[in-house]
């Protein structure tokens, strides 16, 4: 199967007509995974094809053209191919993209999350597949993630300690997936939120889309003592909540595991979470679903997934992809 | 109770997790207070705040980051080329990766079980290190301590063998305060015990038992150096207090003199006597008191102190032949005194330390610096200009009421120094930083143009590596606009097509036939990022060839003929 790449990092299959994650304008279908930035192609006005969750933050997010939405297991034809949407665990609403035709079949993973996250419809896959395009972020054996308890734990006990010390909390994390996971995590807390504006006006969707996120606000300089806060890092250059004098600021990202992150953030509490796999799930993955070849994208290291693997007698290359660095 | 290295560790763990000096402050004396045997106590103190040997034991592990990176990946069963050294490039940390594959690695896990060690314990295994061999048997004992240890441990383990900091934000300073708040001692008494014993272990120790006042001196043991800030960084208002003195193009360093013994301290309290026989004979000859000196040693010849890269063929030689002492001959000008006939004198103000500098200069004919007077600041720029002149760097100033205060950079010694020049350069590398900057790319390779020069193929060839200069912001932009300019990647290291323009500003030029370019630039940093330039506006490699001639040939006047320093030698036979 020929595999093309197309827009800014996506990919196009022209014997089948299908675009994933890019433009193309032969395409027949454009597939889109999920509502990152990275992965929605850049022609805002095109036909695209998504869960319904992804297709509300597209809208949201500036996507002006037609869509067709597609529930989760349902089978599509496409000119000879069927397609179907797998949850990834990555955020709400983010696929896998599973395509059947005469010559075998492809696993297209997006971006994914195993085990899933608990703000996302969970993780589901095929039992078996020919070709696996697979992400590769996280993938050094450097990478291995706590378990969503203790994960929890960390983030409502940073927040409990901030708020019982008389300190704001603030937590540093991406606006579309990671906010919203935060969100649901302390809602138990019943303690109010207000999030930065550009990913309030996100969380409805999570709310239609049956995920508690809790009580919440959004972000109001004049009174956001003492509420928990959820930015983007970016924001706090640009003085977010700087009147406030008694705060701590936790960065919750996958890339948080890194020690030197704490001293270029200069933050109290760096919380690795992470809406990607970690390495040991990746390669387990690989193993169980044993296609027959595997290619690796989205990962400053693809010589290290292609070693294991060769390990474990799979077959893989590298797609050669740019790399996003927001988690 | 005995305290467990575990226990230990955690503690740095915890500190490195507390932000404000006083709270870490506070939960390192508690650690302190909390230990019983004065072994212990000594090693506590000595660990977070020297590593695994003190300061003045002159000992090392002689662990190399590669030796434990590779027993690192043999004791994780991993590929150390294609796994382990990936994984060092994105933490920026060779301690931390090797921490974070124990903790990660089901192999490494297996061999791992906790045995519980003590600090005594920890201290015989750095002895073993330092005692072993080969390579082969220092493997053996790291296998041997990591199968006892947590991820945390291993982390700080390594970071103690390598001497270097442990980052935990954490330095002398505070280890010094610490000890003074444990043991209700007065935080200055507990420096100046540390500054007489140079070792923090002994301090403790003398800080709990109540016996600060036993701290005394040793001749031939060194003293941390004073030193001196940038003039730009401080704001000073009393300048009457200050005398000047001109800065040589030296290499500082400290003699301990006693009868025909003799020894040299570098600044990093280094013995280097061996590479100095020729300071070693002149004061052998002088049968001087026992006295401690500090100074500059220069390159003296013809008269005249000559260029400091005519000195560099001294440096590091550890036994100069007769021709290389021939042709390179050095003195030793001192500048100040620490130990006077057998007492300790840094305690006393610069004005008293000097008059006791005279009178040995005066008594035994030793070269001395000359100190001029500031009547006002506007004569700072002539003094400067002056000192230039010369041939000499810059300018010091000295307060003259200040103590030695040593090992610290505050501001009673200022420097006054110019740049040695800039020129703009392409950036033609980037490479990932490591420590505080790992996960970014901090360290840049800039290069000059020889897209008309015969000698060379390619456009630009690398003149110097700056990894300083540039705001955090800068740094991102940079970062951003790397990945746009990114055509190779080797490892660590990416090549760049010519997009950015550096000026690059340097202290000084030197030849360096181990490179392209056949020069290096010493200290290189950022200016500017010169937005407003492109790849053609670039320095030659023959603009850098002239600014080397120009510098050479620089008129430097003789010390006859001029007052930086004072050296009567018309009766040194004395």
């Amino acid at each position: 199967m020929i595999i093309e790449k197309t827009g800014y990092h996506g990919l196009y299959f022209p014997e089948l007509n299908i675009a994933m994650d890019g433009y193309h304008p032969d395409a027949e279908a454009i597939f889109v995974s999920h509502a990152h930035a990275d992965h929605m192609p850049r022609n805002r006005s095109a036909h695209v094809t998504a869960t319904a969750a992804t297709l509300d933050f597209m809208r949201l997010r500036g996507f002006r053209g037609t869509s067709t939405p597609v529930p989760f297991g349902e089978k599509i034809n496409v000119g000879s191919a069927e397609v179907t949407l797998f949850p990834a665990g990555h955020i709400l609403g983010s696929a896998m993209i599973y395509l059947e035709h005469e010559g075998g079949s492809l696993l297209y993973t997006g971006d994914y999350r195993i085990p899933p996250s608990p703000a996302s419809e969970g993780f589901e896959s095929p039992d078996s597949v020919d070709i696996l395009i697979t992400e590769a972020t996280f993938a050094l054996p450097i990478y291995r993630w706590k378990t969503y308890d203790e994960l929890t734990e960390d983030i409502r006990g940073f927040v409990s300690d901030s708020l019982n010390d008389g300190y704001t909390p603030i937590l540093l994390a991406y606006n579309l997936g990671k906010a919203q996971e935060l969100m649901h995590l302390m809602a138990p807390l019943n303690h109010p939120m207000m999030i930065h504006g550009a990913g309030f006006k996100l969380c409805s969707v999570y709310e239609e889309h049956g995920i508690n996120i809790g009580n919440y606000i959004t972000y109001d300089r004049d009174t956001c003592k003492d509420k928990i806060l959820i930015t983007p890092s970016s924001a706090l250059a640009k003085g977010f909540a700087s009147n406030l004098s008694k705060t701590r600021i936790a960065y919750c990202s996958g890339w948080a595991t890194n020690e030197s992150r704490r001293t270029q953030l200069t933050v109290d509490k760096m919380i690795p979470i992470s809406d990607h796999l970690d390495f040991f799930e990746l390669i387990r993955f690989c193993k169980e679903l044993s296609p027959k070849k595997v290619y690796i994208t989205h990962t400053p290291n693809p010589d290290v997934v292609q070693h294991y693997l060769e390990r474990e007698k799979i077959d893989s290359s590298f797609l050669d992809f740019e790399m996003n660095m927001e988690d | 109770m005995t305290i467990q290295f575990r226990t230990y560790c955690e503690t740095l763990q915890q500190i490195r997790q507390t932000r404000g000096n006083n709270a870490k402050t506070r939960i390192f004396a508690e650690c302190l207070k909390s230990i019983e045997r004065d072994e212990e106590l000594q090693l506590a103190a000595q660990f977070i705040g020297e590593g695994a040997f003190s300061d003045l034991s002159g000992k090392r592990t002689s662990v190399g980051s590669r030796t434990s990176g590779v027993a690192a990946a043999t004791f994780c069963e991993i590929d150390y080329d294609l796994v382990f050294k990936p994984c060092r490039t994105a933490t920026g940390s060779s301690s931390e990766t090797i921490s974070r594959l124990m903790e990660n690695i089901p192999a490494a896990i297996e061999k791992r079980s906790l045995v519980e060690i003590g600090l005594t314990d920890i201290q015989e295994l750095f002895d073993r290190l330092n005692r072993a061999k080969s390579r082969t048997d220092k493997e053996q004992i790291l296998w041997e301590s990591w199968g006892m240890m947590t991820p945390v441990e291993i982390k700080f383990f390594i970071r103690m063998l390598s001497q270097g900091s442990l980052r935990i934000g954490f330095e002398t300073k505070s280890v010094v305060s610490a000890i003074a708040q444990a043991f209700d001692q007065d935080p200055e008494e507990v420096r100046y015990a540390h500054m007489i014993t140079g070792s923090l272990g002994k301090t403790a120790l003398l800080a709990r038992q109540n016996r600060l006042d036993d701290a005394t001196f040793r001749l031939f043991h060194p003293l941390a150096f004073m030193l001196a800030s940038p003039i730009e960084s401080r704001k000073i208002d009393n300048l009457h207090d200050y005398i000047a003195e001109e800065k040589f193009d030296g290499m500082r360093a400290q003699v301990h003199v006693k009868g025909d013994q003799v020894k040299l301290f570098s600044r990093d309290l280094n013995d280097i006597t061996s590479s100095f026989p020729d300071i070693v004979n002149f004061f052998r000859q002088k049968e001087i008191p026992p006295t401690v000196l500090d100074g500059e040693i220069c390159l003296f010849k013809e008269n005249t102190i000559q260029p400091f890269q005519l000195l560099q063929k001294r440096m590091g030689v550890k036994k100069p032949s007769q021709k290389v002492l021939q042709d390179f001959p050095v003195l030793f000008i001192p500048f100040d005194i620490l130990y006077a006939d057998s007492e300790p004198v840094f305690h006393l103000t610069l004005n008293e330390r000097r008059s006791l500098l005279e009178k040995l200069s005066d008594d035994y004919h030793l070269p001395i610096t000359n100190q001029f007077e500031i009547h006002h600041i506007d004569k700072i720029e002539t003094m400067f200009t002056r000192a230039i002149e010369h041939g000499n760097e810059g300018l010091m100033l000295k307060n003259r009421l200040s103590i030695y205060e040593y090992g610290q950079r505050r501001k009673s010694w200022l420097k006054v120094k110019k740049p040695g020049g800039s020129i703009d350069t392409v950036m033609m590398y980037a490479h990932a930083g490591s420590g505080k900057r790992g996960g970014t790319f901090s360290d840049f390779t800039l290069g000059v143009s020889v897209k008309d020069d015969e000698r060379y193929e390619e456009e630009f060839i690398p003149i110097g590596k700056a990894y300083g200069g540039y705001s955090d912001q800068e740094l991102k932009e940079l970062n951003q606009r790397i990945k746009e300019l990114t055509v190779e990647r080797y490892g660590p290291t990416l090549g760049l097509k010519p997009g950015i323009i550096v000026e690059l500003e340097y202290d000084d030029i030197q030849v360096n036939k181990r490179t392209k370019a056949g020069y290096t630039l010493r200290f290189p940093r950022f200016r500017a990022i010169r937005k407003d330039l492109g790849s053609s506006d670039v320095n030659t490699l023959k603009d850098v060839e002239k600014l080397y001639r120009e510098k050479m040939a620089q008129q430097r006047s003789a010390q006859s003929e001029h007052l930086s320093f004072l050296y009567k030698r018309n009766d040194s036979n004395k």
